[in-house]
């Protein structure tokens, strides 16, 4: 068992709900340019450098043998970064706009529930560690 | 990285649909208008869109690039139709030409509808993910409770 009360879940649903705040301000950007001429999808991946950074599996797992050695392996994963692109699986219209409306907002909504689904996560973690404060004593 | 930039991402992009709804209305009112105030018929009016950087001050510049890359929708210019009139024989009208012809604003009426329907759709689009930014945002209120 971790030691630590705040483990890396925690840490991990936090860099979530940050990422997925920055995809809705994506795919708000797009939604408001789906009729602008020559307007490129922006597309946003942070979930692959989230989970080698979890690492749940541990076969990630790098180390260095000496403390003066340069930092190898995944990293921790408040140094994750979300990585925004011109989405290019696109079909491009008569004026150069590649926003595929239907596409941005399933998105959106999937986007949303997830949003939701971490902060819930988050709330049952604390609902434990609440539990264990106040009931483990008796 | 906030709420906010969302929302003011989502208004732009209401307001720029707004405006295109204005013209299209202005473009249906217009239909059979032979007058106007540059002279001759009414010419058809097309909104210009643009995306623009969503930056309100100069710190916003030095942010992080995935912030820069979200841009906001706003409505340039207005475009005027300078294409030929629709000319019709009715010599007793008052703004006919002397060989008897009138000039028409060359209107399509179902084009104009079409667009309209767009224009509909793309700002209840708009509506729905600002919407969802509120849900979100509701949500994260929430948190630790």
């Amino acid at each position: 068992m971790s030691s630590k009360m705040f483990d890396k879940t925690v840490d991990a649903l936090g860099s979530s709900i940050d990422f997925r705040l920055l995809r809705n301000n994506v795919i708000s950007g797009n939604v408001a340019n789906a009729e602008t001429p020559g307007y490129k999808a922006k597309k946003i991946d942070f979930e692959e450098a989230l989970s080698r950074a979890i690492d749940i599996s541990g076969l990630n797992r790098l180390s260095t043998d000496h403390g003066d050695h340069f930092p190898v392996g995944p990293g921790a994963i408040s140094r994750v970064r979300a990585d925004v692109y011109d989405n290019p699986d696109v079909n491009v219209s008569n004026d150069g706009n590649t926003v595929d409306l239907e596409r941005e907002m399933a998105n959106l909504a999937e986007n949303t529930i997830l949003y939701k689904a971490a902060i819930q996560l988050i709330n049952k973690k604390m609902a434990a560690l609440k539990y264990v404060a106040a009931e483990g004593g008796r | 990285m906030d709420f906010s930039k969302a929302m003011r991402v989502s208004s732009s992009g209401l307001a720029a649909q707004r405006m295109r709804m204005n013209s299209i209305s202005s473009n249906i009112a217009n239909i059979n208008t032979t007058r106007s105030p540059e002279g001759g018929p009414y010419r058809r009016k097309d909104v210009v869109f643009e995306a623009i950087p969503d930056s309100k001050n100069f710190g916003d510049v030095l942010t992080t690039v995935p912030d820069q890359s979200i841009q906001r929708v706003q409505v340039t210019d207005v475009e005027v139709d300078r294409g030929a009139p629709l000319l019709k024989y009715e010599p007793d009208h008052p703004d006919a030409n002397a060989d008897g012809y009138v000039a028409y604003p060359n209107i399509n009426l179902m084009e104009e509808m079409a667009n309209m329907i767009q224009a509909t759709r793309a700002y209840e689009a708009n509506i729905s993910s600002m919407q969802a930014t509120k849900d979100m945002a509701l949500s994260a209120l929430e948190l630790g409770q």
